[in-house]
């Protein structure tokens, strides 16, 4: 299949673009409980597009994205805190820091592949939380609270900015150039590279970008929580919830990340408030990805593709 | 400006192996030349190390006077030389043409549209033959197409000078006769020089304007194929009788 030309929208992007746009637009009006929640769902979808960037698109398995949102909290909670910046520059200072991060860490461990590459990048999470509990400046192990007051409707919209930005870039990626040579990446890496294709460079990249994504996320995320606290903000539970919506949502996919984050998200919500079934959440998501892994690989829009023909085109 | 590639006494020892032991050669573009030698004599080694996929332990590989040896496979294709692989290596999941458009794309011509890549992209499918299985995905391609897709890359690149590693291994006689057809047309076509590594005697004593023979990672002979196969240390040696019919 010939992906279109990058001017030619597809049915999925008009799709992604309406439901975002009847979002902002409804906005206003949509009660605080609610908005609350929708909230924590652009969170998390553009967590899953920042980790669709570089899992999804190279096949680079990463379970240290949690690095980036949690310094990417810590570091809007610092700029907000001490340094008395306002809430959304806050926010990009989240970003820089996931972007710095990840262009560093890339550096150190985008040499190793496979199942190195996600060692690499399980340690370097694990020892994030202990490097930080022994920072001075980043609350001393206690954390940082914030006092900003709970702003639904700024966070709602610096949210949703960040996240329309991210599809699109997704999309741009993914339909250009680049996109033939994260492919090919995916594919076969030494060949890619016998073709002329700088793949370290083009992995570093979108690492990148990913962290920056992850960290304008998780700015977010100390924002909504009023604060960053180590033990919550390194929970490697993050990571896996990421991996779990690409993985369901169908990996390198468009419109994936956005459905296995609803797909993910919601009942993980719902879970919360019966307090009998609050423990069962991590073992059901557990399980679902298992199963999708072993019997369903491309997820549910890789699904739906496959058995489908009528909606090779349709979906991306 | 007629590109060179030259080797210069290169070593590649991997631990106490010694697979490469001080081979000089240069291709020159618009001609053909011959590696041959048994199993193990390092032929594969060698175009490694000429295509940057591996580093030599000793020597040097320039390209017109510029060394190019330490630099990474991308760069090397940049700079004008693409190698196929002994094994095909195409991309599964994606199409015959986006196989050859990804080459036209970060080859060395580096052509960033879209749209002219892949007109491109499609010339090079009528020129090799694939052109039927362009929409076809190259997981579901015959063990011969995968070989010509092998090709189709390489030549799409824009490369000059190309290291062709066991193209014509593996086919039927008739399917022999066929590629070797193509290779000449796209050599006399293209202009491109080619380091021709094959085992197949019959389409490197035919293809070659120039036979080296290599044996235990050193140069044993060089010259005209059909001079080459004639000494009788290369016969015996190396060649065995059928190779020495095939040659007389």
């Amino acid at each position: 299949m010939r992906l279109p030309s990058i001017r030619s929208f597809g049915p999925t992007v008009w799709g992604i673009g309406l439901f975002l746009i009847l979002l902002a637009g409804s906005a206003p009006r949509i009660p605080v409980f609610l908005l609350t929640l929708i909230i924590g769902l652009l969170i998390w979808a553009t967590l899953a597009y920042s980790l669709n960037l570089i899992t999804g698109l190279t096949g680079y398995v990463s379970f240290g994205h949690v690095v980036f949102m949690a310094l990417g909290g810590y570091a809007l909670a610092y700029g907000v805190g001490t340094l008395n910046l306002p809430p959304v520059a806050g926010v990009a200072l989240g970003a820089v820091v996931g972007a710095a991060l990840a262009l560093g860490i890339g550096l150190l461990t985008l040499r190793f592949r496979g199942v190195y590459f996600a060692i690499a990048t399980l340690v370097i999470a694990i020892a994030a939380l202990y490097i930080v509990l022994e920072v001075k400046e980043l609350g001393d192990g206690q954390g940082l609270y914030l006092n900003v007051g709970f702003q639904p409707l700024a966070m709602f919209y610096t949210i949703w900015v960040i996240l329309a930005v991210e599809i699109g870039l997704t999309y741009i990626i993914t339909h250009g150039r680049i996109g033939y040579g994260l492919r090919s990446i995916k594919s076969d890496e030494d060949a890619a590279n016998t073709l002329g294709i700088n793949a370290p460079r083009l992995k570093l990249f979108v690492y990148t970008l990913s962290g920056l994504f992850a960290g304008a996320a998780g700015g977010v995320y100390a924002w909504n929580v009023s604060g960053a606290f180590p033990y919550q903000a390194f929970d490697l539970g993050f990571s896996l919830q990421m991996l779990a919506m690409i993985v369901i949502g169908g990996m390198g996919t468009l419109l994936g990340p956005l459905i296995g984050t609803v797909a993910v998200y919601l009942p993980s919500q719902i879970f919360l408030t019966i307090p009998v079934l609050s423990g069962l959440q991590a073992i059901v998501i557990g399980v679902v990805v298992v199963v999708i892994a072993l019997f369903v690989p491309g997820g549910i829009v890789g699904t739906l593709q496959k058995y489908i023909p009528e909606f090779r085109g349709i979906l991306e | 400006m007629t590109r060179v590639l030259e080797v210069s006494n290169v070593h590649k020892y991997f631990g106490g192996v010694r697979a490469v032991q001080g081979v000089s050669l240069t291709v020159e573009e618009g001609h053909v030349v011959g590696l041959i030698g048994p199993n193990g004599s390092g032929k594969s080694t060698l175009l490694n190390v000429m295509a940057g996929v591996s580093k030599p332990t000793a020597g040097s590989v320039m390209l017109d006077g510029r060394r190019i040896d330490n630099m990474p496979a991308h760069r090397v294709v940049e700079l004008g030389i693409a190698k196929t692989h002994q094994i095909p290596k195409p991309f599964l999941g994606m199409t015959t043409r986006d196989n050859v458009g990804v080459a036209v794309l970060y080859g060395s011509r580096k052509d960033r549209d879209l749209g002219r890549a892949f007109d491109e992209a499609n010339w090079v499918l009528r020129l090799v033959g694939l052109e039927p299985h362009a929409e076809t995905l190259a997981a579901n391609l015959t063990v011969q197409d995968r070989k010509r897709l092998e090709l189709a890359r390489v030549i799409a690149t824009g490369c000059r000078i190309l290291l062709l590693d066991e193209v014509f291994a593996g086919l039927s006689p008739d399917e022999l006769r066929e590629a070797m057809g193509l290779f000449t047309r796209l050599q006399k076509e293209i202009g491109f020089g080619a380091l021709v590594v094959e085992h197949v005697m019959r389409a490197v004593l035919t293809l070659s304007d120039r036979v080296i023979v290599i044996d235990e990672g050193r140069k044993i002979a060089e010259g005209p194929p059909q001079a080459v196969v004639r000494q009788p240390a290369v016969i015996e040696a190396y060649l065995g009788r059928e190779a020495a019919r095939a040659a007389t």
